[in-house]
């Protein structure tokens, strides 16, 4: 019943879930590629249905008085200037809108941005509760730290240390800068929107990420995962997320940073996880070339299509 | 009220004699007149905020960075380098331009000053040599911002391109060293100074100066709009004088209030800038709300609906704007449950809202609606404002502003209860009282055209800006990704269409005043029961010598 | 333009040039702050000439404005209708004001009460924040040395609560038609505010932290400078009160550039009390 309103209520989405980047015409959302956007496909659904109502209802109602009410249709006008009724129905009708909004507002606020305890996820083992990955969970955190600078992002892989003990970390710059030698614009180098080495992360992993800047507020976002969260110097800003189907994703900076603001997009990758091993692993080699190669096809997962990906 | 109970001295106020022309226009103590320099310096600061937004529109029509080369120096690469910093600048002036040099004095210092006096029964404004300095502060701090726009702003080029919203650190030392952001700080406290001093100006006039026999419960809505506004103004307005202040000495004195590196906190000046901005958008609404209400009553020939519920409706509007400003700030990184505190308080508001939506229908209901131009402006806002209003209501829930924050969504939210609220309250009030401010009639079929052409232009533009932001289109771009081109390009020929609309308005403002009908002192009928209406138009240079006695019981 | 059968007590003010020429002077004083610091039209940064010029023209208007108001009060505008007015306007003025200082204490709260908060946010991994961590982890940051208010603030808290007490001295005098007794408690008043503000040099030239690069000193020098201002204009404002005293401006009946000035006090005497609660001793205490 759920996925058939999900379905519905998200008919106006166009794409597939493993490729999400802006479609020309395209309606609404961007397709959802974790569970926090599918949920926030479902609540926008949810909340045009109220909107659109009340919208139409103050259509009909201005239409309806504009026919009945004109000076040919009725030439007299009456007096009256209140109704008890009729303002208690106004008030409390609203209320209630808003209180049925609420409902799922607020579990879906708690769910994206209160940290998931994964021991506790781990340990329930519940596989049918759309909203947990108990088998993800057990594998623990990945931690990428994101750091916005004037313009480009830094990546940071905390969990990755070598043996001097720095983290593996690199620059993920734009292709695009709106200059006469950017590359030309393919299906695989979307323009304004890839970059020359991405941020790479495992498919059905819990992924933490990290935000913050060096220099102004920037904010990093990816649509289709359904986060945002600003880049602000001097603060480490914290979310989460986990994709279950691999493919890349876009993503573009949404906090005005100057003149290059519209040129520092976010590239994320998502790979099986042995892709993914391998891509971490020429990284620390210090190979980025190489590394980039191999997240340049992604793999297919094991299983046929994911949950997700059959929801759409 | 019904005129007839209205005590009325109009005889003899015909010589009353004007002072000489520099005189009565630059050291104005009259109400009116100082009415009249707002509407023009409004209209002049408006046609220079609707250019810089045909400037942005016109990037946006295609991919790449095109016609902004034209205006910046530099060839090839150069210029497209000045041409980012260009476009920064010219969606931040545009908003401040919008703002605080345009709806403001448009709303608050022209029909505001014009007509709380006349409505109220009052001779003129409490402090007459005050108002004045309130406008030309005004005209001081335009100056002051459009000096600013071609000063060095920072090593990009000049003018200042960090937003209306002005966050720091990109406006502090390291974004914008230069003086043009200095010059924005500066214009905006001048700016901030007029606005205290005509907010106290008016508190005192309503309160103080109303006719005998007008308690407060009879006074006309758009006076009480005009409370309100004018409240909101002296409680918002200082907070963000402070926070200016402190970018202002964190740029030149160095101190650190929002410099990180020294400890300070950039994401303070967000709240006090929001603490400041939230009610700032209901203080650019309000007295629209007050003017429709006006309009719908005087064409439908029937009282307000629900008038106590109206003026208090705004009163729990004004209250609760206070209250909610961080809903502008779901991303920040804010404690959740703060979040969601902020997300409670913000939905509240739609209910005193509908309260006023439905009760303008409820007073065209079972009456005898003429559609004049100000009634199709007015019931062309209350469509409009709807449409931004819910769209405000999609935003204030958090989990979902995650990822509707700083996208073209929100860009669509703002112009409809703005460019598609704000302003349509102010083009209603222009025609409902050109004739009566200016003495000449306007042209009735070119107004109509006006305004049908205004409102599918920017429905053209704006609402094709909610599937930008829901696919993710992010805000202050000069280029966007493939995807998003196609509905970039039909807001901008929706652009097109409202300047064949402000062509129009601009016919039928010289075509009235050069034909010069005559115009009459109620020209609305029995509908339009304030004040205002039983006095000539114009009006005699003073009003109401002898101030008229409200006996009427239910009249507002 | 008040002529003819006028048949109100309002005020209707005659044209004046002090808007237009205040706001001409406003711009040049901005244009010349900018000068001043960063350089403009071609004028080399330092330049003070500019805003002196608009400063000094400030100042004069304000000169030639209030003495209109005077002559006008003088001339019987301000009717009894018209002093409500004047009363209402002051009590909103005042307001604003407060509101302005809300700023300031909101500052020195986010900075003193959500350290900890903040710092569980902090970006203690980049080398140039996890600096300021180090320095910023308490408030007063670390190395800041901040007053006993047992000391001076304590007598300076004295000093304005006593002249809260003789500005009323005086006002009661003057409303029962003792021009003496008003004259005497108003000097005192004045005396008494030109008494603070030296003890706050005094207590500024011996603090331990600067306005400048430091954010304790930031918060707190804006707060208790901004207020200093206050005491600084609020005295003027009783000086001129008592110019216009001895010259016989003032009557039992009708002294309202009086009361304004006295609730003008009173206001900057309450913020004090704030400040001096909050910004001295209550960190002192809680930190010891
Ligand atoms: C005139 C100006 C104006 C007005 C009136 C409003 C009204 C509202 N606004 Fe809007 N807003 C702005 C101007 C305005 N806003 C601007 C300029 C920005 C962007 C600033 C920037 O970042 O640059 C902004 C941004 C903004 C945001 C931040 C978005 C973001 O940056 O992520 C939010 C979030 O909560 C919001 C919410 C609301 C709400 C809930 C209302 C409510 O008051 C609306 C209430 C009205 C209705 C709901 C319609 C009528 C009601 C009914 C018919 C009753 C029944 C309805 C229901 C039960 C739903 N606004
Ligand atoms: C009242 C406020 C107001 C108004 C009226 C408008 C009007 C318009 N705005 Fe504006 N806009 C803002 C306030 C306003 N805007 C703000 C605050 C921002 C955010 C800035 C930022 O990001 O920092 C913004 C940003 C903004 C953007 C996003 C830029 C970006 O993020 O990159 C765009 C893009 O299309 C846009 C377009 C337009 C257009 C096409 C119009 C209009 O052309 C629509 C048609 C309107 C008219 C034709 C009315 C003209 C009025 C007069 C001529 C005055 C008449 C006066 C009298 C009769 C006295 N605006
Ligand atoms: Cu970085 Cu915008
Ligand atoms: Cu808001």
């Amino acid at each position: 019943m759920r996925a058939l309103l999900t379905l519905l209520l998200t008919g106006l989405a166009a794409g597939t879930a493993h490729a999400a980047r802006p479609e020309e015409g395209a309606l609404g959302l961007q397709p959802a590629a974790t569970r926090i956007m599918e949920r926030l496909h479902f609540f926008h659904g949810f909340v045009m249905v109220f909107l659109t109502a009340v919208v139409i209802l103050v259509l009909g109602l201005l239409v309806w008085v504009m026919v009945r009410y004109n000076r040919k249709s009725n030439d007299e006008p009456r007096r009256f200037s209140h109704n008890t009724l009729v303002e208690v129905v106004w008030t409390v009708v609203p209320v209630v809108i808003l209180v049925l909004i609420a409902i799922p507002s607020f579990p879906n606020l708690y769910y994206q941005d209160a940290e998931p305890d994964l021991d506790k996820i781990a340990q329930s083992g519940d596989l049918d509760d759309p909203n947990v990955y108990p088998e993800a969970a057990e594998k623990g955190w990945l931690t990428v730290k994101a750091q916005g600078n004037q313009w480009n992002w830094t990546y940071q892989y905390p969990d990755f240390v070598d043996d001097a003990g720095y983290a593996m970390e690199f620059v993920s710059n734009p292709l695009h800068v709106g200059l006469s030698d950017d590359p030309a614009h393919t299906q695989d180098a979307p323009r304004n929107l890839a970059v020359d080495y991405p941020m790479v992360v495992p498919a059905n992993r819990y992924i933490r990420y990290q935000t913050t800047a060096s220099d102004v507020i920037h904010s990093w976002t990816v649509p289709s995962f359904g986060v945002k969260t600003d880049a602000i110097p001097g603060k480490l800003n914290q979310g989460w997320f986990l994709v279950e189907e691999p493919g890349v994703y876009y993503g573009q900076c949404s906090e005005l940073c100057g003149v290059n603001h519209a040129f520092m997009p976010i590239e994320v990758r998502v790979v099986p996880e042995d892709q993914f091993d391998r891509w971490a692993e020429t990284m620390m080699e210090g190979d980025y070339d190489a590394a980039a190669e191999i997240v340049a096809e992604i793999e297919p997962l094991d299983e046929e299509a994911t949950r997700l990906a059959a929801a759409q | 009220m019904p005129m007839d109970e209205i005590t009325l001295d109009q005889a003899g106020q015909e010589h009353d004699h004007k002072p000489g022309f520099f005189t009565r226009w630059f050291f104005s103590t009259n109400h009116k007149d100082i009415g009249t320099l707002y509407l023009i310096f409004a209209l002049i600061a408006g046609i220079i905020g609707y250019a810089l937004s045909g400037l942005i529109r016109w990037e946006l029509a295609e991919p790449g960075i095109g016609p902004l080369t034209m205006f910046v120096a530099g060839e090839g690469d150069a210029a497209v380098e000045a041409a980012k910093h260009f476009y920064n600048t010219v969606i931040t002036y545009h908003g401040l331009i919008m703002i605080f040099f345009m709806v403001m004095p448009a709303l608050i210092g022209g029909f505001g000053n014009w007509f709380v006096p006349l409505m109220i029964g009052a001779p003129d404004m409490a402090f007459p040599r005050m108002n004045n300095i309130s406008f030309w502060l005004t005209a001081a701090a335009f100056i002051l911002l459009m000096i600013s726009m071609f000063v060095p702003g920072g090593s990009a080029g000049n003018g200042f391109g960090g937003g209306w919203v002005l966050y720091p650190p990109l406006s502090g030392l390291k974004g914008h060293p230069g003086p043009a952001m200095d010059l924005v700080i500066l214009s905006l406290h001048t700016a901030g100074i007029a606005s205290i001093l005509g907010a106290i100006n008016f508190i005192v006039t309503i309160l103080n100066m109303r006719a005998p026999g007008m308690t407060i419960h009879k006074m006309p809505l758009f006076a009480w709009s005009m409370l309100i506004t004018a409240i909101l103004l002296l409680l918002a307005l200082p907070v963000l004088a402070g926070a200016l202040t402190m970018l202002l000495t964190d740029r030149n004195f160095g101190s650190q209030f929002f410099v990180p590196e020294g400890g300070g906190d950039p994401v303070m000046f967000q709240h006090l800038f929001w603490f400041f901005g939230h009610p700032e958008v209901y203080i650019m609404i309000l007295p629209a709300f007050g003017i429709i209400s006006h309009i719908v009553s005087t064409f439908s020939r029937k009282p307000i609906f629900g008038y106590l519920g109206m003026a208090y409706a705004m009163v729990a509007i004004g209250f609760i704007g206070f209250i909610v400003w961080a809903h502008h700030m779901y991303t920040v990184g804010m404690n959740l449950d703060l979040k969601a505190y902020f997300v409670a308080a913000t939905m509240v508001i739609a209910v005193p809202t509908g309260i006023k939506i439905f009760s303008w229908i409820a007073t065209m209901w079972g009456g005898s609606i003429e559609f004049k131009v100000p009634m199709l402006w007015a019931i062309g806002f209350i469509f409009l404002f709807t449409i931004g209003g819910v769209t405000g209501v999609m935003l204030a829930n958090a989990g979902i502003d995650h990822i509707l924050h700083d996208t073209y969504y929100v860009v669509a939210h703002f112009h409809y209860v703005l460019s598609l609220g704000a302003v349509f309250g102010l083009f209603a009030a222009w025609y409902y009282w050109f004739e009566k401010m200016f003495g000449v009639k306007y042209n009735e079929r070119i107004g109509q055209v006006h305004f049908w052409l205004m409102f599918v232009g920017s429905n053209v533009i704006f609402f094709p800006q909610h599937f930008l932001g829901l696919h993710g289109a992010p805000r202050r771009y000069v280029d966007m990704a493939e995807g998003f081109q196609m509905w970039n390009a039909v807001s901008s020929w929706g652009y097109v269409i409202t300047l064949v609309a402000t062509a129009v308005f601009f016919v039928g403002l010289v075509e009235a005043m050069v034909r010069r009908r005559k115009a009459e002192a109620n020209p609305w009928g029995e509908g339009a029961t304030t004040l205002e209406w039983t006095l000539s138009s114009p009006p005699p240079f003073h009003q109401f010598n002898t101030l008229p006695v409200v006996k009427s019981e239910g009249g507002h | 333009m008040a002529h003819g059968e006028v048949k109100h007590d309002y005020h209707l003010v005659n044209p004046s040039p002090w808007p237009l020429l205040g706001s001409l002077f406003v711009a040049v004083l901005a244009l010349g702050f900018v000068t001043y610091t960063k350089g403009l039209f071609g004028l080399e940064p330092g330049t003070m000439w500019l805003m002196g010029l608009g400063l000094l023209g400030v100042m004069y208007v304000m000169f030639g404005w209030w003495r209109d108001v005077v002559k006008e009060s003088r001339a019987g505008d301000h009717t009894p209708v018209v002093q409500i007015g004047l009363r209402y306007g002051m009590i909103l003025f005042i307001l604003s004001e407060v509101m302005f200082f809300v700023a300031w204490f909101w500052g020195f709260f986010e900075f003193a009460i959500f350290w900890p908060e903040r710092t569980a946010t902090w970006d203690a991994a980049n080398p140039i924040y996890a600096d300021s961590l180090s320095r910023f982890a308490d408030w007063p940051p670390a190395g800041v040395e901040t007053f006993d208010p047992f000391h001076l603030p304590l007598i300076n808290t004295l000093v304005l609560l006593l002249s809260g007490t003789t500005v009323t001295w005086a006002h009661h005098a003057l409303q029962h038609g003792d021009r003496s007794g008003a004259r005497n408690g108003l000097i005192l008043t004045v005396v008494l505010g030109m008494l603070f503000t030296a003890l706050q040099v005094l207590e500024y030239s011996h603090a331990g932290f600067t306005y400048d690069g430091t954010l304790y000193g930031s918060a707190f020098y804006m707060a208790t400078g901004f207020h200093g201002a206050h005491v600084v204009i609020g005295t003027i404002f009783l000086a001129v009160c008592l110019i216009r005293l001895m010259v016989g401006g003032f009557t039992p009946q009708k002294h309202f550039g009086f009361e304004a000035a006295a609730w003008y006090w009173h206001f900057v005497d309450v913020v004090w009390l704030f400040l001096f609660a909050f910004v001295y001793v209550v960190p002192y205490l809680v930190l010891g």
